[in-house]
């Protein structure tokens, strides 16, 4: 079962990715957090095998999510996915060298993120097109 | 793509929904800092946030206007926050001005109606940073003449065990605002590489809250006023305990709650060990002296109740008192009342209801949440009360009670009661089917749905327009009802049956077929082993000599539909008493365990002779048998009577 | 279906056809592994399932349109459909994209489409070359039907 980290502080965005990766082939299971500590939390009590990562949160900027997940032996190499804001090219940057696995800038194509999981996963199944 | 991002637009408007109602909260707050040298930091960065949030979604969802409008706002409210402009009154009015326009085309949007045109607005906002002045690099970072307050380091260590409970990095952070300023919060690695939180926190706390926290894993150690200029780095005893060893404080002592569980299955299986025990010397008991005999049944009899005293013991440390939750209300309506302009007391009973700690955690929030709208929607200001015949301060009572297995919780108000209404028309606004005639019922249904959100301008408290919908499912996740009953002009009350030790029971788990089943504890008097050739058909059903007797015996593979089993070794669950005494056959007991009880809700899958289902910890669903039902169920079908069984004593 | 706007839909594969739920009302689609069976349960609904703590029967659209039931694979899914404060999960075979429908493609269901009960069918929608059967989901959860015993 695999265990795919949302964290995202709109409800919005985070059923947005909900329901985009509903159409992965694998077993999928999706645990979500609002803010940045609330993510570092679920990554704690685990386990999580990917994160998609919103950067621009209430309490942790994401970039200091990335961080501190970069940092910790035990999570340095988990694939995380950054979401960017569109147009904001610097932290596009920030996020590659903060040692992001993929960003993606929102809006995002269903299609698109599932493919990046399904990638960063290790899956050769393909996910179901969106129209 | 477009099709799948509308999809979402319902999400969308009932997200800006949220945003919205903080935007018009934090601007009322805004005006009141006109000049200052540096507004409220607090409202500054929440609709600083809300501006933004609104816009990230917006842009999402392509809504331009409301993409656009966000953004400026946005850019204004962040230059205020790090001090590069200064708030002043064509500010605030440009904000007002931007937070309408905002809220038109977000409606328009919804209605498919034609974008208003918010050229003005945006024009007047962004006017506003061109000729902002900064407002200088004074940083005060208290409020106006607030006096300085203790200091502390929190270490909050999260684990699976805390999180079911409710208690979550979110649910700390939420106690500590409620106690204080939380001047920082970081992520840290102990050195044993486990995760945890630091918060430096400004506020006062007295020891039994630093006990009560620390027994949900925060650990906080008062600050000297001159450590907090010094970079805090984690002292050794800070650093997550060995798994096993618990903190000292006093009288309290920190126990896992994971611990707690495995000490009940200890018992659980002794319990199983006891009935065996019993079996063999049943078994032996004709070759024993007489008087040897009696002292053992003795020993058995105390051996019996040392068991159910020790499993009741454990039972109670998980044990909480009611007041728990009760304890911080009156300071939350306090707070809320003078916000508000009004007058409102509290009155608590029942606080020495013990509930089970896990349901202490899970209901802090949604009581929160009814009293907060008690307060800003059922309290009438002083005027309306006084005009109304009424005493000018209100009311709300909270009450804990239990009966038998139920524990209730009431919330109370002496207000103005609900306003049906205004339910009805927010209803037909966000599209939400209203069945004719509607009742209370209907209506505690309406305001629970998510989105629901009665705007209302002086609606500081509810802010988050999903509280209701919280509210409902948390007490739904508990197996518990709430019911609404208001009475126009008197008042509103909520009233929450939760199962009281929750819906954790004792069970024996066995198998048929390839199928497994859970059979509370309390149904079953014995277990025995039965010869497969030893049941014997007779008219009307099946028997097996017990006792010296026959015994009726039904094989739940029948009842089940399951392919009757080949082991010629079957156990059997002895139910009912006296006449009613029968067996009911599986093939192997498995095990005994505690189970919570997750009720079968959806009439799609009620069916007589289940009564629930529990997880034994792989996900799946296993099925809950009712006993009775289930032996009623037998004699119905069976042709005739069941013969009658020997008394059995 | 009312107002300007097209509704916005999932789309859903049960025996060749695909069918369609208005995204509003899917709260989530998952994966199914065990299903338990529940004796006495209606012949349509397979079982129960455990879905965010919540016990959800889960029912198979196949039987429920009068089709044999085949082996659950990879690709079934289990989309948890709301209504009416209930949680029911409905077993498709394949689950497949997010389709907006306006109303004008959408036709009242004629002569029923291969032995399913008119009655769950909310409308016909041609879009392209294509047939989507709009599903309606109260009537798919009515409880009122004469119970079919196991």
């Amino acid at each position: 079962m695999t265990r795919v980290l949302i964290v995202d502080d709109s409800p919005t965005i985070r059923r947005m990715v909900k329901v985009s990766l509903g159409l992965l082939p694998a077993p999928t299971d999706f645990i979500e957090a609002a803010s940045g500590l609330e993510a570092i939390e679920r990554l704690a009590i685990g386990p999580v095998d990917l994160i998609v990562l919103d950067l621009n949160m209430p309490d942790l900027h994401g970039l200091e999510v990335l961080g501190f997940v970069r940092s910790h032996e035990r999570y340095r190499s988990l694939p995380v996915i950054v979401l960017t804001t569109r147009g904001d090219d610097s932290s596009r940057q920030a996020a590659l060298q903060g040692g992001a696995s993929a960003y993606l800038t929102k809006p995002f194509t269903p299609a698109v993120l599932a493919a990046e999981v399904s990638r960063l996963l290790g899956s050769t199944a393909s996910p179901g097109a969106a129209k | 793509m477009t099709d799948f991002l509308e999809g979402f637009l319902d999400d969308y408007f009932a997200e800006c929904d949220e945003h919205l109602t903080t935007i018009r909260r934090g601007l009322l707050a805004l005006e009141g800092s006109v000049g200052r040298q540096r507004p409220d930091p607090v409202v500054t960065e929440e609709l600083f946030r809300a501006f933004h949030s609104i816009k990230g979604i917006a842009g999402m969802v392509e809504h331009r206007e409301s993409e656009q409008l966000s953004h400026e706002m946005e850019s204004y409210l962040r230059a205020i926050r790090e001090g590069d402009a200064r708030l002043t009154t064509p500010g605030i009015e440009a904000l007002i001005e931007g937070a309408r326009s905002l809220e038109h085309a977000i409606a328009a949007r919804r209605q498919g109606d034609t974008p208003p045109d918010t050229s003005r607005a945006v024009t007047l906002l962004r006017g506003l940073l061109s000729e902002s002045t900064p407002a200088g690099t004074v940083h005060d970072t208290a409020p106006a003449g607030a006096t300085p307050s203790a200091q502390w380091q929190c270490v909050f260590t999260p684990s699976p065990a805390l999180v079911s409970r409710g208690v979550t990095v979110d649910l700390i952070r939420t106690r500590l605002r409620e106690s204080g300023e939380i001047i920082n919060a970081s992520p840290i690695i102990a050195a044993d590489g486990s995760v945890a939180f630091r918060f430096i926190f400004a506020g006062a706390l007295d020891q039994a809250t630093v006990d009560a926290w620390a027994a949900d894993g925060m650990t906080c150690t008062a600050l000297q006023s001159d450590d907090t200029d010094k970079p805090i780095a984690p002292s050794p005893d800070l650093v997550q305990a060995a798994p096993g060893a618990t903190l000292s404080t006093g009288h309290y002592v920190r126990v896992d709650l994971a611990r707690l569980d495995e000490l009940m299955r200890m018992i659980g299986d002794l319990v199983i060990l006891r009935v065996r025990l019993t079996d063999s010397i049943t078994r032996v008991e004709p070759f024993v002296p007489p008087a040897d005999r009696r002292v053992i049944q003795e020993h058995l009899i105390a051996v019996e109740r040392q068991l159910r005293d020790l499993r009741e013991g454990v039972m109670r440390v998980r044990l909480v008192r009611v007041g728990e939750i009760f304890r911080r209300m009156p300071f939350v309506v306090r707070d809320l009342a003078r916000d508000t302009g009004r007058k409102v007391r509290v009155v608590l009973t029942g606080q020495d209801t013990e509930i089970d700690k896990f349901l202490v955690e899970r209901m802090m929030d949604p009581v929160l949440h009814l009293v907060r709208n008690a307060v800003s929607h059922g309290i009438e200001s002083l005027d309306e009360r006084i005009a109304a015949g009424k005493p000018p301060e209100g009311t709300i009572s909270l009450s804990a009670s239990a009966s038998g297995d139920i524990v209730t919780l009431e919330i109370a108000d002496d207000g103005c009661g609900v306003d049906t209404e205004r339910i009805l028309a927010r209803a037909a606004q966000v599209g939400l089917p209203v069945p004719p005639n509607p009742d209370e019922a209907v209506l505690l249904d309406l305001i629970s749905s998510p989105g629901f959100s009665t705007r209302d301008d002086s609606d500081r408290a509810s802010g988050r327009g999903f509280g209701m919908a919280i509210v409902r499912t948390t007490v739904q996740e508990l197996g518990g009802t709430i019911r609404m009953t208001s009475t126009p002009g008197q008042g509103t009350r909520f009233s929450i049956d939760l199962p009281l030790t929750l819906a954790i029971t004792d069970a024996l788990i066995a198998r048929v077929g390839t199928h497994t089943f859970a059979m509370p504890q309390t149904s079953v008097r014995e277990v025995i082993e039965v010869d497969a050739a030893a049941v014997r058909a007779i008219e009307g059903g099946e028997v097996t000599p017990y006792r010296g007797g026959a015994l009726p015996v039904v094989r739940l593979s029948r009842i089940l539909n399951v392919p009757v089993s080949a082991m010629d070794r079957l156990h059997a669950f002895i139910v009912g008493t006296g006449a009613a005494t029968t067996g009911l056959l599986v093939d192997r007991i498995l095990g005994q365990r505690e189970i919570v009880v997750r009720s079968i809700a959806d009439p799609l899958i009620r069916v007589d002779g289940v009564s629930g289902a529990t997880d034994l910890g792989d996900g799946r669903a296993v099925l809950i048998l009712d006993a009775a039902a289930i032996v009623r169920r037998a004699r119905v079908r069976g042709t005739g009577a069941l013969p009658a069984v020997k008394e059995i004593a | 279906m009312t107002g300007e706007r097209p509704d916005h839909f999932i789309l859903f594969l049960v025996a060749g056809t695909t069918y369609a739920l208005p995204t509003k009302d899917v709260a989530h689609i998952e994966m199914v592994e065990q299903i338990t069976r529940v004796p006495n349960a209606p012949a349509f609904v397979d079982g129960v399932v455990f879905s965010r703590g919540q016990v959800v029967p889960a029912v198979s659209l196949r039987a429920r349109f009068g089709f044999e039931r085949v082996p659950r694979d990879i690709k079934s899914r289990l989309l948890v459909v709301q209504a009416a404060g209930r949680s029911i999960g409905l077993l498709a075979d394949e689950c497949r994209e997010f389709l907006s429908i306006p109303p004008s493609t959408v036709h009242p269901p004629g002569e029923s489409l291969a032995g399913i009960a008119a009655r769950y069918i909310a409308g016909v929608a041609t879009i392209g070359d294509r047939l989507i059967v709009l599903l309606n989901l109260d009537e798919l959860l009515n409880t009122q039907d004469p119970i079919l015993a196991a």
